[in-house]
């Protein structure tokens, strides 16, 4: 007998260029990691296929995660705002260590995602922990601006795979804990959060 | 400490372009390039063919339809949204 239909949630990444979200996926898709930098043109998407704990008590739960990876180009970022953020169900928020300017621009791109998408879950990805950090950050400055936004995060890195997996997980289940009803997909692809 | 430079992305869609005149992620970007630019209806027809190209583009259809309202065009814009809701994936 076959288990319980998969869930579908799309999840979008949101960050300046160069801040590591292709570098992210591709580490929690693939455990692959590739130094070369190739800017992301257009959109990506990608499925990535978790088992996670039912936040409501239902044991484990399939979950299948369309990831919207876009190019972080604040320019033509509103411009493609319905484009890409029409129907998510979370975000990462994903900045740079090595540079503190990465970090504030996340609120821009939350708005941006928000103003289409709603109040959804955002976990915040502070990326490239293999590499010293921007030395213009004061002590406790990244652990109060995510505090101020109350969006849970974790230090990050594409790199090692330190803290991808745990970001991807613990984003999923806030979402899955948030969802009001399931009904079926008609895709007949598992259910999916009510329109 | 690493330095970046941060990629122009016109002159990385130009390049791409050169290499494959139907790369559809350059086109993709061409097209809301125009937009940007004020030039909407060049943005539309370049979207067109990325729709031609690749009818199921993620983001594409709804780009189109936001694309259409900036021009007024009510019937056209629903039209580009209710495709968008067939294809997303």
């Amino acid at each position: 007998m076959s288990g319980p239909a998969p869930i579908r949630l799309k999840l979008c990444m949101a960050g300046e260029a160069t801040v590591g979200k292709t570098s992210l996926i591709r580490r929690s898709v693939l455990d692959e990691y590739d130094d070369r930098y190739i800017a992301t043109l257009g959109t990506k998407i990608t499925k990535k296929v978790m088992s996670v704990q039912d936040p409501k008590g239902a044991g484990l739960v399939t979950v299948h995660a369309i990831l919207w990876d876009i190019m972080g180009t604040p320019t033509l970022r509103d411009l493609l705002k319905e484009a890409y953020y029409h129907g998510a169900e979370g975000i990462f928020a994903v900045a740079d260590q090595t540079r503190k300017e990465t970090l504030a621009a996340l609120d821009a791109w939350a708005r941006s995602i928000r103003s289409v998408a709603g109040d959804i879950p955002t976990f915040g990805l502070v990326n490239k922990k293999d590499l010293d950090p921007d030395p213009e950050f004061a002590a406790g400055e990244i652990e109060a601006f995510f505090e101020k936004r109350g969006w849970p995060w974790l230090y990050t890195s594409a790199k090692t795979g330190v803290g991808v997996e745990e970001g991807f997980r613990r984003l999923t289940e806030t979402i899955l804990a948030d969802r009001p009803i399931l009904k079926p997909d008609a895709s007949g692809d598992g259910p999916r959060r009510p329109s | 400490m690493t330095v970046f430079v941060q990629p122009d992305t016109a002159v990385i869609v130009r390049q791409r372009l050169l290499e494959n005149a139907e790369d559809v992620d350059a086109l993709f970007v061409l097209a809301a390039l125009h937009a940007h630019d004020g030039l909407v209806a060049e943005g539309i027809t370049v979207l067109d063919r990325v729709l031609r190209l690749d009818p199921a583009y993620p983001g594409a259809w709804r780009f189109k339809a936001t694309l259409h309202r900036m021009r007024g065009e009510t019937e056209a814009g629903q039209s580009a949204w209710e495709r968008a809701e067939d294809v997303e994936p």
